[in-house]
């Protein structure tokens, strides 16, 4: 029997991260409506650190989120509108409510691997508003397989249809995610999903590795156009599903215009593991950060591949990137 | 807001589930003391104290220990402003003493809810056990006690796969890390102790699932996220094993058995109260549909697509049925249809 992999399209809100949340009302009809028209099921839209993360501590984007999910609503008829929720950034109140008004289907709501504890209120919220709920681990590669789980099935029980692990940081070795994935789906009674990065080359790698360990949802980019070294490729990933026997009702010429739609529209430059990526991988750091230790590096003059050794070995987690500063100033003193 | 509609639909269910009001002439100017007294089983017990105080001319009074009274208050007026229902703010992990004059104890305090047991999972452990001895201890200071029923957790079966149906003597599969099951099982040992030591003339039950008005749709339970989601247009979704077997008892009929046991029930026995009528999750899910009479989507959501073996929480309700005397009043298909109007009136 072919298995069908639910694919989630995270262009629009991972992208945002490689553009330091630039992306553009009109970069995102385009690409939305041509998501659309390929067939792809969900598309994932905002600012990189999802709903109400807009801010200097993490970065101001072009678009409030109104802007961004009105927009993107406008052009998506088939596909199913989703967003990326953290807790703290996004409240009920003030973010959420409006969202689910503007028409949004699907909600992610994520957390730090060790902290599904904060996802209760807003996954309850989402179900009890009739939406599709999910929940979402980021940073996994920072916790073990059996406290992944326990963290996962907090999540099943505050409502969440199923649960995604991210590797946030492109961390992940093709036995990590069979470890995790198994683990997960021997556990849980909802779906398994997995949310790959590219630093280390192995994001199509593995993902189909999380497949054939079980999972049934899949996060994917267009030409991988995400945080850091970018995404699992979507154009790629649609293609190798294919030709492995796995359904995910997206037409393949239809990605593959959209990938060239995004190429030419949406990214000033195609994702590509560059040295310091490797070393972000290496070192266990969430992509996000890419942008900030770039700029930040290059204005104190310190190596960045030394910043995300420092920030891997502290153990820093998304929503800490005033730790930044601190690690580059301590690697300034040091330098004297 | 109940409004008198409301009201009514929940008097003609406690009149349907109680079969012999004579029973109760025994509570006559009695006291009864509720832990957990205003959550989903104390507004029911409520109810049917209310329903026998009216046509039997009882005067039972009913206390009732909540740690959120005014939400209470505010949910349930009618009940709340009764001349014999007595409502208290209390955390029964600091009871110290009872008043003299209660005659029987409730003791239902605890949350069911899984998902406060993985968020708080010490606070769930400390009121279970700490909560029930407290009780427990302040019930060897009262003079006329009568009777205590505790209400337990047919989670103390553990898992099973096996059986269609569960008797009270099935042990189940032991899973030290379910918070839970074993904050159950040490407040049934609690109960042994208390009974055997100071002669407490405890009765234990053991509810399985229930459902009915004043269940909140919103607990993480498959027949009430199924009606939920029914009644906001669907797609109703099934998470999980499809095949998993369950049972659901309508809320009048679980607050007749509890109250018929505190009158009725033999100390140091344990009785299943829950409903026999099975059902798959698949079924119940159809049979929502059915019963809304709207055309939404059923979908199935799993992590799994083959499950070798399916879940079953059944109860064998011989010995309660028996010795006890109570039968189900209502079907599973009334109790779901009950609980749809209901909730479609309370979303008014």
């Amino acid at each position: 029997m072919l298995k069908h992999i639910l694919v989630t399209d995270s262009t629009l809100r991972d992208g945002n991260h490689a553009v330091a949340h630039q992306l553009s009302a009109s970069q995102i009809a385009s690409y939305a409506a041509a998501a659309d028209k390929a067939g792809v099921p969900i598309v994932e839209v905002g600012h990189g650190n999802g709903l109400g993360a807009s801010s200097m501590q993490v970065g101001l984007s072009l678009e409030d989120d109104q802007t961004m999910l009105e927009t993107a609503r406008k052009h998506l008829s088939k596909s199913k509108l989703g967003i990326h929720v953290i807790p703290g950034f996004a409240t009920i109140k003030r973010d959420l409510i409006k969202a689910l008004d503007i028409g949004v289907d699907v909600v992610r709501v994520a957390s730090h691997c060790t902290e599904a504890d904060i996802t209760q209120r807003h996954l309850g919220f989402v179900r009890e508003r009739g939406k599709e709920a999910y929940g979402v681990l980021m940073m996994s590669h920072m916790a073990s397989a059996s406290i992944l789980l326990e963290e996962a099935q907090k999540m099943e029980l505050y409502g969440a249809e199923g649960i995604i692990i991210m590797d946030s940081a492109g961390a992940y070795l093709p036995s990590d995610v069979a470890e995790k994935i198994t683990t997960l789906v021997n556990g849980l009674k909802v779906p398994v999903g997995f949310h790959a990065h590219n630093n280390l080359g192995m994001a199509i790698a593995n993902s189909i590795v999380a497949i054939e360990s079980g999972a049934k949802l899949l996060d994917a980019t267009a030409r991988g156009f995400g945080a850091g070294a970018g995404n699992a490729q979507i154009e790629v990933l649609v293609a190798v599903l294919e030709k492995t026997g796995f359904i995910t009702g997206i037409d393949f010429y239809g990605i593959l215009d959209a990938s060239d739609l995004a190429e030419k529209e949406v990214m000033p430059v195609v994702p590509s593991i560059k040295s310091e990526s490797i070393v972000s991988g290496l070192s266990g750091v969430f992509s996000g950060f890419a942008k900030h230790v770039t700029r930040i590096s290059k204005e104190y003059g310190v190596d960045q591949r030394d910043v995300y050794r420092e920030l891997g070995k502290r153990k820093v987690v998304g929503g800490q990137e005033d730790l930044i500063i601190e690690v580059v100033m301590d690697l300034v003193r040091n330098r004297k | 807001m109940i409004n008198e509609t409301m009201q009514k639909l929940v008097r003609e269910d406690c009149r349907i589930s109680c079969t012999e009001p004579e029973v109760f002439s025994i509570l006559r100017n009695q006291e009864i003391l509720m832990t957990g007294g205003t959550g989903f089983m104390g507004k029911w017990i409520a109810e049917m104290i209310a329903y026998l105080n009216e046509t039997q001319q009882l005067n039972i009074q009913l206390h009732l220990l909540g740690r959120d009274v005014e939400r209470f208050k505010n949910e349930v007026p009618h009940l709340a402003s009764m001349s014999y229902i007595h409502v208290f703010e209390q955390d029964v992990r600091n009871l110290h003493d009872l008043s003299n004059k209660i005659n029987y104890i409730i003791h239902a305090a605890g949350t069911p809810d899984n998902r406060e047991h993985v968020s708080q999972p010490i606070r769930t452990v400390e009121t279970f056990y700490r909560g029930t001895q407290c009780v427990l201890d302040a019930a060897t200071r009262v003079p006329d006690l009568k009777k205590i029923v505790h209400i337990s957790s047919h989670q103390v079966y553990g898992s099973n796969e096996q059986e269609q149906s569960l008797k009270e003597d099935f042990n189940g599969k032991l899973d030290l890390v379910n918070v839970y099951t074993e904050s159950k099982r040490i407040t049934e040992v609690l109960c042994s102790v208390y009974r055997n030591q100071f002669r407490l003339p405890i009765v234990i039950l053991r509810p399985f699932a229930l459902i009915g008005p004043y269940h909140d749709l919103e607990k993480p339970w498959a027949i009430n996220n199924f009606i939920r989601d029914g009644i906001l247009g669907g797609p109703i979704r099934i998470l999980g094993n499809g095949a998993t077997v369950r049972s659901y008892l309508y809320s009048s009929d679980m607050a007749y058995w509890i109250l018929k046991t505190l009158v009725i029930g033999k100390t140091g026995a344990a009785y299943n109260l829950g409903s026999s009528e099975a059902i798959t999750l698949a079924d119940l899910a159809t049979k929502v549909k059915k019963l809304l009479g709207s055309d939404v989507e059923i979908l199935s959501k799993s992590s799994k697509e083959n499950y070798v073996n399916s879940s079953k929480l059944v109860p064998n309700i011989t010995k309660i049925t028996k010795e006890i005397g109570v039968n189900e009043t209502h079907s599973l298909e009334e109790s779901i249809k009950k609980t749809i109007v209901w909730n479609q009136l309370i979303r008014k």
